[in-house]
């Protein structure tokens, strides 16, 4: 009982430090945005472009560091280039979307390890923003991730049915009058915008994770569409609260348990799914 | 001149190529309001084509095609028509739709663009499911429905847009005989209560002399035939058909076919 209490109080005392409380706030923005657009990525079967466009924004992150500008900002713009090149692929008939994805991926990861071997070596920013560093978001990372964040659940909470149309029949969408060209880019740069934000929560590499864990954990649960994006944004939301808590108890990588809880949800998801 | 004195579709001279190959060859033809007209011809002949290019899905290489007298390319206001797609049942079964989510989506035009659905629509989807006799099944996730049951509600979904013409491209395919004759009732009952004009795609050749008031056959050309007016079914198919043709087809076929009449 004393054990409990004493569990309770740190945990009380933890909301008091201004890095948890920007932790708690970042972390809950980049779940939101992460688990809403994840379940249209799902859905649009398109996951791998996830991977691509967080191995763009190492590239990014390398220039930033290089340059010594804001790391998330050159991140953003070498990300929204990129989808944009991975569309302008898709649409000329360059290469199919997984090819055009891979070839996206290996421009960012390789443009990014000549920027580090021309600074002239890793240094410890740059692990943070590979592997994530969520209890180091700083006043400035928070405003940026808070105004990505909402920009991007604004742009799904206006165009929700739009993309929820456009996503489940492209050709009749076309024909009701949706600009099916302008919402595919927006998506993208939506993605964009969605990875960038994200990278100081989970890192780059296990970005994909938070955008397609919580999307497919709901599908399980054979909702409807309304139904589903609830329980999609709840096991996101869940995952990173429960990642930082954990993490802050037990002294281990926020990210790793922020996924790890994610991977439980699925699993718990598609248990009860099978048994139901 | 007023607007209900044009055609609801009017094709003049329309030539459509698909990989480089004409596919589609000085098709001249319109479909008046209330029209129900069955399209018929040999796998290949172009059908789906000829569609996609009517609703500017697929680009024409060249002649005109009219929806209420105004050109496709100016034409704006597709929310007067429907479109049921060749795979629009053939959706990914995992998708999160219930019946009443899918069918809401077929109220989405360009002047609701990028605002809520609001209580008319709504009322409007619930009317819609209500007419397909799919009130039981609105909760339904789409993923678990039967073949009969998809169609019901990709018509409603169609319906829902309150349209003046809907264009459905082989709707019936690969569902029973019984299910298939229920469909076609229903949209028999569409095209009689609500005076919408119906365009399609078919190969139940009983279905188009029994219930429809033309035939569009198609092969590369296009002829277009009113089976209101004593029509032989023979001299019609073999135009599209080949010679070799022959369609076993009487009047009192279609009472023993479909005995709700």
């Amino acid at each position: 009982m004393n054990e409990l209490w004493h569990l309770g109080l740190f945990i009380f005392r933890l909301f008091n430090y201004r890095f948890f409380q920007f932790a708690l706030l970042g972390g809950t923005i980049a779940a939101l945005a992460c688990a809403l657009v994840g379940l249209f990525i799902i859905l649009r079967k398109e996951s791998m472009i996830g991977d691509g466009i967080a191995h763009m924004s190492f590239g990014g992150i390398a220039l930033g560091l290089y340059l010594g500008v804001q790391p998330l900002l050159t991140a953003l713009a070498l990300s929204i280039v990129s989808v944009l090149a991975i569309s302008y692929m898709r649409k000329k008939g360059l290469a199919q979307s997984d090819s055009a994805i891979a070839v996206m991926l290996a421009i960012g990861f390789s443009s990014g390890l000549i920027i580090i071997s021309l600074a002239g070596g890793f240094n410890v920013e740059l692990f943070s923003y590979l592997f994530g560093s969520i209890l180091t978001i700083d006043q400035l990372d928070l405003l940026l991730i808070s105004i990505l964040g909402v920009s991007a659940l604004l742009f799904i909470g206006v165009f929700y049915k739009e993309l929820l149309s456009m996503t489940f029949d492209e050709e009749s969408s076309r024909l009701m009058g949706i600009p099916i060209d302008a919402l595919s880019i927006g998506f993208n740069v939506l993605v964009a915008v969605t990875i960038v934000l994200s990278i100081k929560v989970v890192g780059m590499i296990l970005v994909v994770a938070l955008l397609v864990l919580p999307g497919l954990a709901a599908l399980q649960l054979n909702l409807s569409f309304k139904g589903t994006t609830i329980a999609s944004i709840a096991f996101g939301v869940a995952s990173v609260l429960a990642g930082i808590f954990i993490s802050a108890l037990c002294d281990v990588a926020t990210s790793g348990v922020i996924v790890f809880t994610a991977v439980g949800f699925f699993i718990f998801a598609a248990t009860y799914r099978r048994l139901g | 001149m007023e607007e209900d004195t044009f055609p609801v579709l009017e094709v003049r001279n329309l030539y459509v190529t698909r990989s480089k190959d004409l596919v589609i060859e000085d098709a001249s033809f319109a479909i008046h309001r209330g029209d129900y007209v069955g399209i018929v011809g040999p796998n290949g002949g172009g059908k789906t084509t000829l569609l996609l290019a009517l609703l500017k899905l697929l680009p024409k290489e060249k002649g005109s095609v009219r929806f209420f007298g105004e050109d496709i390319e100016s034409f704006s206001h597709w929310e007067r028509v429907a479109y049921v797609s060749q795979d629009a049942v053939n959706f990914d079964t995992h998708f999160p739709l219930t019946v009443r989510e899918l069918v809401a989506l077929g109220r989405i035009n360009s002047t609701n663009l990028g605002r809520r659905f609001n209580q008319d629509d709504w009322n409007a989807v619930d009317k819609a499911i209500e007419f397909m006799g799919i009130s039981n099944i609105a909760g339904r996730r789409i993923g678990q429905l039967s073949g009969g049951q998809k169609q019901r509600v990709f018509v409603a979904k169609a319906l829902v847009r309150n349209p003046e013409i809907i264009i459905m491209d082989e709707p019936v395919t690969g569902v029973d005989a019984s299910t298939q004759e229920r469909f076609y009732k229903r949209l028999s009952n569409l095209n009689t209560s609500k005076g919408i004009t119906i365009l399609i795609v078919s190969h139940d050749l009983t279905a188009v002399f029994c219930r429809m008031s033309k035939v569009m056959c198609v092969n590369r050309a296009v002829n277009v035939s009113d089976i209101t007016k004593d029509l032989d079914p023979n001299k019609a198919l073999r135009w599209a058909y080949g010679e070799h043709f022959h369609f076993v087809f009487h009047k009192h076929t279609c009472q023993r076919m479909f005995n709700d009449e």
